[in-house]
């Protein structure tokens, strides 16, 4: 394996003179010295002189340093201490298992996407990595074959490069049991769990990237209480089985195939009380779930203001919805292309789902509808077999072919799906508001703006005649 | 009328053309905002817009999620069947009403042009357009902040300034109705035909054409701009969200293609149906007889 003859000659060459270290790989292009990282400085040397299991206390100042740990350490910053890779190479590697790293500022990596020049790349199990704050990296923290470990509290802002060009905020590679908590991502390219069993992630924050959490071939993953906005999709999953997703918040996700949350030929899933609003999509389902051993369980989330609530490929079969909120959607639920939602449930036993357009009522007032919600509006169906014809939504043309839909049962679709018990209240929201920012102030005074100048034109317009006329 | 006497009288002086467009349009915009039609399409039009505001500010509870309604949606939509409805049947009124009456052949007894006469019209009835949409939106804006939802004051300032412009261009459509109309009720049942016609029939017979003839999607959107309304919705839409992705296919091939310059294209259409029409309503009025 590379990666341990490469720990091999790192250890080595921390343990050596300084001059030793030009052998080792990576030798950074020959740059002036005041903007590059130098192989090995103070940091280095130190190290090197450390034991394993040393608690190495880092103070302030600036370390244009690269910085390998190739041996079981704890090296604390002291606030101020920044790691600078002077744009031109990785910053820290960490090669023996156990590392801790915690509170530094780590900036300015080289932008190299062949190399992938990273914040921290972690090569070793049961690495810490906590509190430390990078900016201006290409890759942030990157985990292959660090199982065991934990990343947690750290803020991690990508380079100001086109979206092609960036690196991942964070990436886990075969580190089965890795806890991921309290991040903030903003700014990469994707955050990436593959092939990593058992991963936990929890109460992150992803923004303006483009995957806020990509997960593929990895089972038994948990993602709680996370907030993903403004990506160009929230969570995507793919081929993983057993993914717990609760109690987080999708919001604005909008890329030209923008999703909350995607479900791509993932298995036995549970889809709860999470907040997925003002989407492209809100959940794009495709092949999921993958065997019959499971029903995809979609339960308490409340689905609001996205351009699709759930968008269905027609392969979809066998989830099942209930006690969800469907507020508001352009279309609430939608099937790509023309197939049918049979094989998925929309209720189960007396409890359905709150449908904000639903027309029935409740006379016994047990909180159930009295009547099936069926979904079936023409403009709706219409869409779907001809998506160009969402250029005619919200005009009043939209309505009317959805009145005719109405009023003329030849014309009206079959219905896609049913809710025998709809629910007439919607179930509360427990991820937490959607918090979006207020500016109610200068929305109150541009409408009394736009009042004074209604009062001044008719002020006018009611004002006698002009005097000149009057007394020529 | 006596005021109106008097104001005509004021017309008797040679003035520079600019000072009788004014006197004129005072006139005119007096008799608009007196109109029974003008309080009740003020009316319709803020009553409307309050609801959906109202609609859209309680999405969700106190969720917050108010601030991803469609709150703009929702006023488009009430612009596009409100606006073009007042300002065609304010623009058809507007000369056939002063014939009808024999108004007409008095006023251009006067020492003013026939085109001045025109423009005053038109200018007046603008203002009382202008105050009719500027009461509804800014009762909207107060009732919006009011309700805390997050709307934002850009997107219902770029609102209000497109469904004025929506507002001229059919103004401009209806004046040219005027025109050549001998009976207000010709006017005005024209007006309406053409009301429907942008409103439903031309969307309509789009949209099916979209499916019968498979048109591709940069042919659906050149077509679509044929619309002043579908114009003003696109715009609005374009300036409150940045990006026409909500609209599907076409609105992504359009902002793709054109991005900012999206601004100018909409803004040339809606500049074609304010200025076009006028012209022509000018050209056809200067050779008809006043009677």
């Amino acid at each position: 394996m590379r990666h341990r003859a490469h720990s091999f000659l790192l250890v080595v060459a921390a343990a050596a003179p300084a001059a030793l270290g030009q052998g080792v790989e990576h030798t950074p292009p020959p740059t002036p010295a005041i903007a590059a990282a130098t192989e090995v400085g103070p940091l280095g040397r130190r190290l090197a002189a450390a034991r394993s299991g040393d608690v190495i206390e880092v103070g302030p100042g600036i370390y244009r340093e690269r910085l390998r740990i190739g041996k079981p350490v704890t090296l604390v910053a002291r606030p101020g201490a920044v790691l600078d890779g002077g744009g031109t190479t990785d910053i820290v590697e960490i090669t023996a298992p156990g590392v801790t790293l915690r509170g530094f500022t780590i900036r300015n990596t080289g932008i190299n996407l062949d190399r992938e020049n990273a914040g921290i790349r972690v090569l070793a199990p049961r690495a810490t990595i906590e509190d430390n704050v990078l900016e201006d990296i290409l890759f942030g923290i990157d985990l292959r074959e660090a199982p065991d470990s934990i990343v947690r509290r750290n803020t991690i802002g990508g380079k100001a490069l086109d979206i092609a060009r960036r690196g991942d905020g964070l990436r886990l590679w075969r580190s089965d049991r890795t806890v991921v908590e309290g991040n903030v991502i903003h700014n990469g390219r994707d955050a990436i769990v593959w092939y990593s069993k058992g991963v936990v992630v929890r109460g992150n924050v992803a923004r303006q990237s483009r995957y806020g959490l990509h997960l593929m071939f990895s089972d038994g993953v948990t993602i709680t209480d996370n907030e993903f906005t403004g990506n160009s999709v929230g969570i995507y999953l793919m081929y993983s089985t057993g993914v717990r997703i609760e109690g987080n918040r999708l919001l604005r996700n909008r890329g030209p195939s923008g999703y909350g949350i995607g479900l791509k030929e993932t298995d036995q899933y549970s889809v709860r009380d999470n907040l997925i609003a003002g989407n492209r999509a809100g959940v794009y389902i495709d092949g999921s779930p993958f065997t019959d051993r499971m029903p995809g369980e979609f339960t308490g989330n409340t689905i609001a203001c996205n351009d699709a609530g759930m968008i269905f490929l027609p392969s979809a079969r066998g989830n099942e919805l209930t006690g969800n909120n469907f507020i508001d959607n352009i279309d609430q639920v939608t099937v790509a292309g023309r197939g049918s939602l049979e094989a998925n449930r929309f209720w189960k036993g007396d409890r359905g789902n709150y449908w904000s357009d639903y027309t029935g009522y409740d006379r016994n007032g047990d909180g159930i509808g009295d009547f099936v919600h069926e979904s079936q509006t023409l403009f709706e169906n219409l869409m779907e077999r001809e998506p160009s014809l969402r250029l005619f939504l919200f005009s009043p043309a939209q309505q009317a072919v959805e009145f005719v839909g109405r009023a003329l049962p030849a014309v009206r679709p079959e219905p896609k799906f049913t809710d025998e018990v709809p629910l007439m209240r919607p179930v509360p929201i427990t991820a937490g508001g959607a918090g979006t920012g207020h500016a109610t102030g200068r929305l109150a005074a541009g409408g009394a703006g736009l009042l004074a100048l209604a009062g001044i034109v008719l002020a006018f317009g009611r004002s006698g005649v002009p005097r000149e006329g009057v007394t020529s | 009328m006596s005021a109106l006497a008097a104001n005509v009288s004021a017309l008797c002086r040679p003035r520079p053309a600019g000072r009788n467009i004014l006197t004129l349009a005072h006139r005119e915009l007096r008799e608009a905002t007196r109109s029974k039609r003008f309080i009740l399409y003020s009316v319709a039009f803020a009553a409307l817009g309050l609801a959906v505001s109202l609609v859209s500010a309680s999405v969700g509870g106190g969720s917050g999620l108010a601030g991803f309604g469609r709150t703009t949606a929702g006023l488009i939509n009430i612009v596009l069947l409100v606006v073009p409805l007042m300002a065609l049947s304010a623009g058809a009124g507007a000369i056939a009403s002063d014939r009808e009456r024999g108004m007409l052949a008095y006023l251009l007894a006067q020492p003013v042009s026939r085109l001045e006469v025109l423009l005053g019209k038109y200018l007046g009835q603008a203002g009382a357009l202008a105050a009719s949409i500027a009461l509804g939106l800014g009762s909207c804006a107060v009732i919006l902040a009011w309700k805390g939802a997050a709307t934002s004051p850009s997107s219902v300032a770029w609102l209000a300034g497109l469904s004025l412009a929506l507002a001229l261009g059919m103004l401009s459509l209806g004046m040219l109705v005027s025109v050549l109309s001998r009976k207000v009720s010709v006017a005005v049942g024209i007006a309406v035909f053409l009301w429907l016609a942008l409103v439903f029939i031309s969307d309509l017979g789009l949209m099916a054409g979209a499916v019968a003839l498979r048109l591709r999607i940069e042919e659906l959107f050149a077509l679509s701009l044929l619309n002043p309304l579908q114009v003003f919705k696109m715009w609005s839409l374009h300036a409150a969200e940045a990006t026409l992705d909500v609209l599907g296919p076409a609105g992504l091939y359009a902002t793709e293609e054109y991005g900012q310059r999206l601004h100018l294209i909409f803004g040339a259409c809606m500049l074609a149906w304010i200025v076009v029409p006028l012209a022509a309503a000018g050209a056809v009025f200067s050779r008809r007889s006043p009677t």
